[in-house]
């Protein structure tokens, strides 16, 4: 894959101090992620795999190595810079979706328009998520997985370089879950977005151009497929 | 301890912020109604004791000079109890050092034991009859302010005589509680003013008066109607120039005492309420939102086994950690806070027997009314707790639900409102009951402060009105007895005298009707001014000034409303002069005059002259001196034979700030106790609402949203309780200002209800200061606001 590299982690330390015990989230892990990229990270809990999508979210900054956004190094990034990355460069999709229960769909979306000067029209992107119907609708009102379409079109309205989802189907039944699966294939090959879904599910792998493997706080294999298969053809 | 109390101590160690908030509140709540309480029944107890056991007239007669017998006459009525008869006048006391003041000389027939308005020995000994020298005893602020020792020298001056008489003690009397001179002076100068008190018949002796007297003094049966009664004793003075008769209410000292009570009362019943039913409005929304929180805990307590009562009182117990907390500080407080008023009570009048210390009633009624109001309001939030079963409640809770609120039918302005606003709106829109309880702390705190802060205001409006406006000249002199204008002509030629204008006054009884006699009389002291006066300024009741119309009169407000008549109407007048036979008058109303301080009616020089069919004869004359100069016109008066009293405007502002002075500590108690209900009211809401939404705030966190933008965000609905907070605060501390003046107010002296711009500004910029504050300790773990939580499982 000759794309250009949009993530670059060099040596890449993550230590927890928990009282008096020391807690190696993340051992010294190296890795490219490019441009327009798919990206699944896979692996059991407490493999490392969510500290890795928050060093990269910009949400904690590793103990040691480096981590770059282009050529923004957010390993040593003030508090400051890692907000405006977050405002600027990143979209998040959350397992539990995490809407604003006093705003509407419509309004959750524009709450993360508000933050960037170039924003996608909140219409167009509800549209985009399949919602243009459920527009004033509050998050009590929508089921589980319309829930999490408003969470991604809140992420994908800020035109974010990278897309961050931590176990996006975690929440949803099968069906569902493949349907959310499908809009983030769709926003991948429509949008060129960098997208890293982080889960436990393995199944999920099979639709990324490339599978990270975590283990223990390690990276224990990368695979790449060359033919990722379709979300609906995913069964798990 | 059982397991239960312990985790109960979790909890209040876990929202110990809130918790000392809370505790502090009761704290307030209580400290006020003990220290207040305590005053109050100490004072009324004073007053009620001293009054009884020295036998307070209620009713007083003043005659120009009757013979003892009609005090035999009156006390053989029916429903009187007991009669004296007595002396009073003003005599001019010479000092030492050639200055002046006005002794209020008041005769006690002796033996006193059966005496109405018996006397109080407070220090020294008490006058004889049959001593060499007459004896004098003196009330006590008098004395301290001359500083007279025992066998001090008192020269008074009688019937043109210099009289010496011999300072035995100081003494008090349920009369002479707080002396005033008059009605309009409410601001007792005791170096100027002060009572002396002989022996009736050595009174009799000096005042060539053998045989009479010039006041009755009565107590009434508690059954006897004085309506029906006065008219009778009314009847038996008429033939000794009847000059005056008032009931115990109308008294000087009483009323000025009584007010003083009534605003006590006032503010010992309302202001404890806000503090309580504050702290448990507060209570019972944290209460609830606890328990909401703890939900799955409850669950799990119930399928273990305990009791819903066991529950409810888990939670309610921490109604009552907070009330027990805040009550014994509380007490200890409001305990010393009680003695300092006792102190500042016992400072401006003079009341023997001033009851100290601990009322044990009061005490075990804040214990009382703590622990049911906390018990109260915590079982009120915590009663739902038996309608959760524990299966469902060990489950998550299911999310509110979403809903439009009203603003959002006013499409054009919601639409124009960015994301933030619409959601503080819909928060608010979702917690009503704490937004209103928090709009109403905040408004109950601006009430508060406009309380505390307005009787500067109106103190300071009264001060400029009096001095710069209705009285402009800087003497008032009073003569011994009328004088010709012509007698001091040869004042003009007195270089430092810039103005002089002369002034005849006229005490009269008023009354309406054609023959005079039937319906309400009232009794007023008519002033007559030279028309274009420029040193004595007349008001109308809008405060706008008046010109001195050549005939008819400028009738006193009170007077007008107390006899029911208006501009158009006449009054008739009879003179109660003390010399001479009585004249009789008609005047018509030409205007409605009103004084802040002091009474009294205006007419034209001219006018007053007629009456009493003289001409250019005069009582008084205001001077006007040049800048500095006062001292030596206060040297060529002090010579002065005819001159009885001299009255220095720059004296009586100066009295008037040293009170402002004292009303600064009141001030300040009072402006600490709202800073302290603000901050602990904007704490807790803001404290609520940042637990409640910290997983939000830490997915906005992940969004992109600075600290800065989400602590804007969370202020936005403390500012929107703010500013509906004021809008209710600043009126309605206009309102409660008024009713509390209203409580205070009396016929003899009202303060106006004067708020100045200033007041509400420094109100609304005290509230900002306090929300600002308790917002920022409140929402201080924003910068620990961990993003992972977002990330997280709800739990």
């Amino acid at each position: 894959m000759d794309r250009r590299v949009l993530i670059r982690l060099e040596q890449m330390k993550k230590h927890y101090v928990m009282g008096e015990v020391i807690v190696e989230a993340l051992k010294e892990c190296s890795l490219e992620i490019y441009e327009g990229e798919l990206l699944v990270i896979l692996g059991p809990s407490g493999s490392g795999k969510s500290t890795l999508l928050n060093l990269i979210g910009g949400m904690d900054t590793p103990t040691s190595g480096e981590l770059y956004f282009n050529d923004l190094i957010l390993s040593r990034s003030s508090e400051k810079e890692l907000t405006l990355y977050r405002r600027r460069e990143v979209g998040f999709v959350f397992q539990f979706y995490n809407l604003i229960p006093d705003l509407t769909a419509g309004e959750n979306v524009a709450l993360a328009a508000e933050l960037v000067p170039d924003p996608m029209e909140v219409d167009e992107v509800l549209e985009a998520v399949g919602l243009a119907d459920r527009k004033d609708h509050f998050p009590a009102q929508l089921s589980g997985g319309e829930q999490q379409r408003v969470s991604i079109a809140r992420a994908l309205v800020k035109r974010p370089k990278l897309l961050l989802c931590d176990e996006p189907t975690g929440a949803l039944d099968y069906q569902t879950g493949k349907v959310i699966l499908g809009l983030l294939n769709k926003i991948s090959q429509e949008m060129n977005s960098t997208i890293i879904i982080v889960t436990h599910n393995t199944a999920i792998g099979n639709m990324a151009h490339r599978v990270v493997r975590m283990s223990s706080g390690e990276i224990a294999e990368v695979a790449y497929h060359e033919n990722p298969l379709p979300p609906e053809r995913i069964e798990w | 301890m059982s397991t239960l109390t312990r985790r109960l101590g979790r909890i209040i160690k876990n929202t110990r912020g809130q918790f000392i908030a809370l505790i502090s509140i009761v704290m307030i709540g209580v400290l006020v109604y003990i220290s207040m309480n305590t005053a109050f029944s100490n004072l009324s107890r004073s007053q009620e004791t001293f009054y009884e056991e020295n036998h307070f007239a209620d009713y007083f007669f003043h005659v120009v000079r009757a013979p003892e017998g009609v005090v035999k006459q009156i006390e053989a009525l029916p429903g009187v109890i007991n009669a004296t008869g007595r002396i009073q006048k003003d005599v001019s006391v010479y000092r030492e050092d050639g200055t002046r003041a006005i002794a209020r000389l008041t005769s006690y027939p002796l033996p006193m034991d059966r005496e109405v308005n018996q006397l109080h020995l407070l220090s020294g000994n008490m006058f004889e009859n049959q001593a060499v020298q007459i004896e004098a005893v003196v009330d006590p602020q008098y004395a301290e302010a001359n500083q007279l020792h025992p066998g001090d020298k008192i020269n008074i001056i009688s019937e043109g005589r210099k009289v010496p008489l011999r300072f035995v003690g100081t003494a008090t009397s349920p009369e002479f509680v707080y002396p005033m001179k008059d009605a309009s002076s409410l601001l007792p100068d005791p170096k100027e003013f002060g009572i002396v008190m002989i022996p009736h018949l050595q009174a009799q002796q000096i005042l060539n008066m053998t045989g009479q007297v010039n006041q009755v003094v009565i107590q009434l049966t508690p059954d006897t109607d004085p309506k029906k009664l006065v008219p009778k004793i009314e009847e038996i003075l008429e033939p000794y120039g009847k000059l005056a008769s008032y009931p115990r209410s109308d008294q000087l000292s009483h009323a000025a005492l009584q007010a003083e009570l009534d605003g006590l009362k006032v503010m010992s019943r309302f202001m404890p309420i806000i503090f309580f039913l504050i702290a448990a409005a507060i209570q019972y929304i944290l209460l609830t939102r606890l328990i909401k929180s703890q939900r799955p805990q409850i669950g799990i307590m119930k399928a273990l086994g305990y009791s819903n009562r066991d529950i409810i009182l888990h939670y309610t117990g921490y109604g009552l950690a907070v009330a027990i907390a805040g009550t014994i500080p509380g007490i200890v407080f409001g305990v010393i806070l009680a003695s300092v008023f006792s102190d500042m009570y016992a400072m401006f009048f003079s009341l023997p027997q001033t009851i100290g210390g601990v009322n044990g009633k009061v005490l075990l009624l804040s214990i009382l009314l703590t622990t049911s109001v906390a018990g109260i309001s915590g079982w009120l939030a915590s009663r739902g707790v038996s309608r959760i079963r524990p299966a469902e409640a060990m489950k998550a809770e299911v999310p509110k639900i979403g809903g439009k609120i009203l603003l959002e039918r006013w499409g054009s302005l919601w639409k124009k409102m960015n994301t933030s606003w619409k959601m503080s709106f819909r928060t608010a829109a979702r917690n009503k009951t704490r937004f209103l309880v928090t709009v109403l702390g905040v408004a109950s705190t601006a009430g508060i402060l406009i309380l505390a802060l307005f009787t500067s205001d109106a103190m300071d409006y009264m001060m400029t009105h009096h001095f710069t406006h209705e009285n402009r000249y800087d003497y008032s002199v009073h003569f011994s007895r009328p004088i010709a204008s012509s007698e001091i002509s040869s004042w003009w030629q007195w270089p430092e005298v810039e103005n002089m204008e002369p002034v005849l006054e006229v005490p009269v009884q008023m009354s309406i009707g054609n023959t005079g006699t039937d319906g309400e009389t009232e009794d007023e002291l008519l002033m007559g001014l030279r028309t274009g006066q420029y040193l004595k300024g007349i008001f109308d009741e809008e405060g706008n000034p008046i010109s001195l119309p050549e005939e008819g009169i400028l009738i006193n407000e009170r007077t007008a409303k107390k006899l029911a008549v208006k501009i158009g109407d006449y009054v008739n007048v009879e003179t109660k002069l003390g010399i001479g036979s009585t004249r009789k008058g008609r005047l018509k109303v030409m205007g409605v005059n009103r004084q802040l301080l002091g009474a009294g009616s205006y007419i034209s020089f001219q006018t007053a002259n007629h009456l009493l069919g003289e001409q250019g004869t005069m009582t008084s004359v205001l001077l006007k001196v040049e800048a500095n100069k006062g001292s030596i016109t206060e040297e060529r008066l002090k010579e002065m034979s005819s001159v009885d009293s001299i009255l220095s405007r720059q004296k009586e502002k100066d009295n008037f700030f040293s009170l402002l002075d004292s009303m600064i500590y009141f001030i300040g108690i009072m402006v600490a106790f709202a800073a302290i209900l603000g901050l602990a009211i904007i704490y807790n809401a803001s404290t609520m609402n940042f637990s409640e939404r910290r997983r939000e705030l830490a997915s906005l966190k992940v969004l992109g949203y600075t600290k800065k933008e989400i602590r804007g965000l969370l202020s936005k609905e403390v500012w929107m309780q703010t500013g509906v907070g004021l809008l209710i605060g600043l009126p309605g501390g206009k309102l409660l200002g008024k009713g509390y003046l209203q409580a205070v107010n009396t016929d003899l002296f009202s303060f106006p209800a004067i708020i100045y711009p200033r007041t509400y500004i420094l109100t609304a910029l005290g509230i900002i200061l306090f929300v600002w504050l308790g917002h920022t300790l409140a929402t201080r773990r924003l910068n620990d606001l961990d993003m992972v939580e977002a990330m997280k499982e709800r739990d």
